[in-house]
């Protein structure tokens, strides 16, 4: 009974080391498992003429995810942002991993907006919410963006996250529509699909809100989007492995000292 | 005000219990099922619902009680206008309710009373719960009390028999006569030394005797209480001993009654009328003692803590204010019936015109005669009275009913053709007559006689066409409900029975004029009498068993029908059967033929919301296995024809048979089979999944499978959900802007198809 009075706090400290050891072994592995589940590096690189993905997960598993997949019909590119961060946001992007991978094989020339009205489909289901009760609020924002291998044809849908083309260094954002993949406040209303004009050269932008979001040591003020879109601009005509760069360290500067506060996501592609 | 919105009837009849069936919220209400199956029933509990009458041969053989619940809605604040008084609490409850629940439940001698049930009843019974745990805390206490006073009692008996014993021996011990002491021997110094002790042992008792004495006389107003307590009770027991014996005897006989399967003449039994008597008269004693019983527990409690009986009686007038309502469930009760709508119940033989009724018979009220409530809603119409036909002048009396049958054959001619669109020239005539010699007892005495005039024709009710009679009659319902100045609910029991299949579609009309004044609920077996558009109106009654008339009456609502048996639901197959009036078969439109009648109602709502005016109808068949028999009534009777199949196992293989056969007789070479795209499995895959939802299911569950795959695997009721969804759609409710553009792709799709028909 008195055993653990009597443990000297160089003992507890060690079991309490044991234990967290523990914790972040297994966060450890979940991580690989999570990033196993991304598109691997070659496909990117057999997918796109160029790109670039800047990923910083806030913790050592992340909310956020991307995801590309190439079949004989289409190319589909998306850059995920689950609610929360850490494991529970985690949790959630491999569902959305997984269900996007599900719908995507269903048809050959899907919609993105109709993948989007699916995929809620699908978390409304998975996490119970049908809008009689207190329910888990929990959702994913993405954009989602579906090229057409014969074509070269590019349809955008967006829930919550827009797409952003750079052409010729001038920037057009492509916005999306306001509602998530789960449960709407009110009623949930169909995504709407966008043709996306494209030319060779064009740059495409996805990414989650961690990057605009972040607070400044100097300030208490987020990044914001504006900003995001202007320094995406400034960078243009960059190599986009120098844009990646560039996102990177403007980011770090603006952060300084202060915690990041969210996942960060932003998937730079050229076809 | 009070609108029915829902009933509930258990141990009536076939019924054991409904469960709570909602009226359709378009007031007419339609109950389908095979003979036998409870319809009338559920009529008749209604009925008795409202005038509380009942007769042994409505009890079921395990002799249980019926009860009778009734929802009603009501607008809110309505409880607090018509409920004097309520406590804070209650004002509160009352305040908020839109709707009410009463009860009637019938007791062993078959007397009912009505209480208010639900919410309100919740609350009082909490008070009622409370009262009695407060009495029962008290009624140990007083026992305890009780037994406390015994023991003292029997302790000071005990004392007293000792200061008696305690006495003798002193006495023993000391000379009778003191005055010689002085001069005699001094006793044995054993003896006298006993005597002290004696004494103060005497000294002792005397002392303890008095103190329990003084206590006893502090508790004499106990003591009074709980000997007053102890007779009540015992009262109590000895009635409530009695009652039960009472009640065997009621339920041997009604026991007997339902073996025999008919009523027990009940006038020319004294014994039983005396056991009846006895019961009720017991009943009251009962329930008057035990109010009493409880008042008295009340006050002992107070006269425990030391009131007297006055302070204590005015405590326990204001602890039954604080624990009780002023109301109880069957006062409130009793208030809220007053507002009830009038439930009237249209059968035939009561309320058809008939041919002649005696005046007696009106007068005194006699149901058991044909026509009678024909002949009292006649009477109310005409605002007549037994005096008026006691109208000395032969001559004036003549006049007046010359006058009244003008006037009411004016208005009858009005409802005919302003609700059925029928012009015909009907009069009403009634005549006072009287018995001749010829027919013995009555021989004098008066009676009515009816006649309805076609063209010159004067024919008695029962001559005439059962369409006209029972239209009179419905119509005389009606304008006598209208003098009762109350709302009504009308229990039509197989309104036009052998009517024509087009006069039973107008007894549909008259239902359809008046329900905003008058809720209507009706038993059928036609499928003329069942709107495939208001499947939302339908309640299918069957037995749990099919084959067993001892089995249990079951309900199934609108969302329930799919688990109905096929006979249960052959009014509606019949519809199905047989397209809509003017979108059957045609001979001037292009006829589709679908798999079922879900896609009917999917495909007409799709033409609704695209407005296609193409000629097409759409013909259900029942089922896809019946595709190929359609299709060859099709081709006999020359019409053309086209099959819309779905993408499915089924219909790919009927689509190959149809192919194989049919189609090769087509000289012009048309195609014929229209396949539906990859991934339609069945009509609702016409919709996206959003808008299915939305407008179908209206819910906001995810669905990850196809619609129709989720209505299966849910066993939905399909064509109740499609046929609402055609009504919405027609109503205007749901327009094509509303969808999306997953599912409007689809339906120009289907519009496209349709257009390449020749």
């Amino acid at each position: 009974m008195g055993n653990k009075e009597q443990n000297s706090p160089e003992i507890d400290s060690l079991i309490n080391t044991d234990r967290l050891d523990d914790h972040l072994a297994s966060l450890r592995y979940a991580e690989i498992i999570q990033r196993a589940l991304m598109p691997d590096p070659e496909l990117l690189k057999s997918v796109f003429s160029d790109h670039f993905v800047l990923f910083l997960p806030r913790d050592i598993v992340s909310g956020d995810f991307y995801y590309v997949l190439r079949n004989s019909s289409f190319l589909c590119v998306a850059a995920g942002d689950c609610t929360g961060h850490g494991v529970p946001g985690a949790l959630l992007s491999i569902l959305g991993i997984s269900f996007l991978n599900d719908i995507l094989q269903l048809r050959s020339d899907m919609k993105a907006n109709r993948v989007l009205n699916m995929m809620r489909e699908k978390i409304m289901k998975a996490l119970h919410q049908t809008g009689d009760k207190a329910e888990t609020k929990d959702s994913i924002d993405i954009g989602l963006v579906i090229i057409d291998c014969n074509t070269g044809a590019i349809q955008f849908s967006g829930a919550n996250r827009p797409l952003i083309r750079v052409r010729n260094g001038e920037i057009a954002e492509f916005k999306p529509d306001k509602m998530t993949i789960g449960l709407d406040p009110l009623k949930e209303h169909p995504f709407t699909n966008q043709q996306i004009d494209s030319l060779a050269g064009d740059t495409f932008y996805l990414f989650s809100d961690g990057y605009s979001d972040q607070f400044g040591e100097l300030t208490d003020k987020t990044f914001k989007h504006k900003h995001l879109k202007a320094v995406i601009s400034s960078v243009a005509g960059l190599p986009l492995i120098n844009q990646k760069e560039i996102l990177e360290s403007t980011f770090h500067e603006w952060k300084g000292n202060t915690q990041q506060i969210d996942d960060i996501l932003v998937l730079g592609f050229q076809l | 005000m009070m609108k029915l919105a829902a009933f509930r009837i258990r141990n009536f009849r076939s019924i054991v219990d409904t469960g709570w069936q909602s009226i359709s919220p378009d007031n007419i209400t339609c109950l389908i099922g095979q003979n036998e199956s409870g319809k009338t029933s559920v009529l008749e509990g209604l009925k008795v619902f409202y005038t509380g009458l009942i007769s042994e041969d409505v009890l079921r053989s395990d002799l249980s009680l019926p009860e009778v619940s009734c929802r009603f809605t009501i607008p809110e604040g309505w409880l607090l206008k018509v409920t004097d008084n309520p406590g804070t609490e209650l004002k509160e409850l009352l305040g908020g309710l839109t709707h009410i629940e009463l009860t009637r439940a019938w007791i062993a001698d078959l007397s009912s009373v009505i209480v208010v049930s639900g919410e309100i009843s919740q609350y009082l019974d909490s008070l009622e719960d409370a009262w009695r745990l407060y009495l029962n805390d008290v009624t140990i206490k007083l026992q305890q009390e009780i037994n406390q006073i015994n023991e003292l009692e029997n302790t000071r008996a005990d004392l007293i028999k000792t200061e008696s014993d305690l006495r003798a021996k002193i006495a023993e011990n000391e000379p009778g006569w003191r005055g010689l002491r002085f001069f005699c021997k001094k006793p044995s110094e054993s003896i006298a030394a006993q005597s002290p002790g004696l004494k103060n042992q005497l000294n002792e008792t005397r002392k303890r005797k008095e103190e329990i004495s003084n206590d006893l006389l502090t508790r004499q107003a106990m003591k009074k209480t709980g000997e007053s307590w102890k007779r009540l009770k015992e009262k109590y027991d000895l009635l409530n001993d009695h009652l039960a014996e009472l009640s065997v005897k009621l339920e041997e006989r009604h026991q007997k009654m339902t073996l025999l399967m008919r009523p027990i003449d009940d006038d020319d039994d004294l014994e039983w009328k005396e056991i009846l008597q006895d019961y009720r008269k017991t009943r009251s004693e009962r329930d008057q003692v035990n109010a009493d019983l409880d008042r008295h527990i009340a006050m002992s409690g107070y006269i425990m803590d030391g009131s007297n009986e006055e302070d204590a009686a005015f405590s326990v007038n204001e602890i039954i204010q604080s624990y009780k309502s002023e109301y109880n469930s069957e006062i409130l009760g009793k208030k809220y019936f007053e507002f009830c709508p009038v439930f009237e119940l249209f059968e035939d033989f009561g309320s058809l015109l008939p041919n002649r009724i005696d005046m007696e018979d009106i007068i005194t009220g006699n149901e058991k005669v044909e026509g009678y409530k024909a002949a009292r809603n006649f009477l109310s119409i005409a605002q007549l009275d037994y005096s008026f036909f006691q109208q000395p002048s032969s001559r004036i009396l003549k006049q007046k009913i010359e006058n009244l049958n003008q006037s009411l054959t004016h208005n009858f001619q009005d409802f005919w053709q302003q609700s059925i669109g029928r012009n015909n020239k009907i009069n009403i005539q009634f005549e006072l007559d009287h018995y001749s010699a010829a027919y013995g007892d009555k021989a004098g005495k008066p009676y009515l006689e009816f006649w309805i005039k076609d063209q010159g024709e004067r024919l008695y009710p029962k001559q005439r066409s059962r369409g006209v009679r029972w239209f009179l009659s419905f119509y005389m319902e009606l304008k006598a409900s209208a003098n009762v100045n109350k709302q009504m609910v009308l229990l039509v029991d197989e309104p036009g029975v052998s009517l024509h299949a087009r006069a039973q579609e107008d007894v549909l009309k008259v239902f359809d004029d008046i329900k905003d004044k008058i809720q209507v609920i009706y038993t059928t077996h036609s499928p003329h009498l069942v709107e495939i558009n208001k499947l939302h109106r339908v309640l299918a009654l069957q037995r749990d068993d099919l084959d067993s008339l001892r089995s249990t009456t079951r309900i199934l609502d609108p969302l329930s029908l799919s688990a109905a048996s096929p006979d249960t639901l052959s009014p509606l197959q019949s519809i199905l059967g047989n397209p809509m009036a003017g979108e059957g078969f045609s001979n001037k439109k292009f006829n589709l033929v679908i798999n079922n009648t879900g896609s009917f109602y999917i495909l007409n709502a799709i033409i609704h919301l695209m407005g296609f005016k193409g000629k097409i109808s759409v013909i259900p068949s029942t089922g896809v296995s019946n595709i190929p028999l359609l299709c060859n009534i099709l081709m006999g009777w020359g019409l053309d024809f086209a099959v819309i199949l779905f993408d499915n196992e089924n219909e790919i293989k009927i689509g190959e048979l149809l192919k194989g056969s049919l189609y090769k007789t087509d000289s012009d070479n048309r195609e014929m089979i229209l396949k539906m795209k990859d991934g339609v499995h069945d009509s609702e895959d016409l919709l996206s999944t959003l808008d299915f939802k939305n407008f179908i299911l209206k819910s906001r569950e995810g669905i990850t499978v196809s619609n129709s795959e989720f209505v299966r695997e849910h066993e939905m009721p399909r064509n109740f959900l499609f046929s609402r969804f055609l009504s919405d759609v027609k109503a205007g409710l749901i327009k094509i802007q509303d969808f999306d553009e997953e599912s409007t792709e689809n339906f120009r799709m289907v519009i496209g198809m349709f257009k390449v028909l020749k």
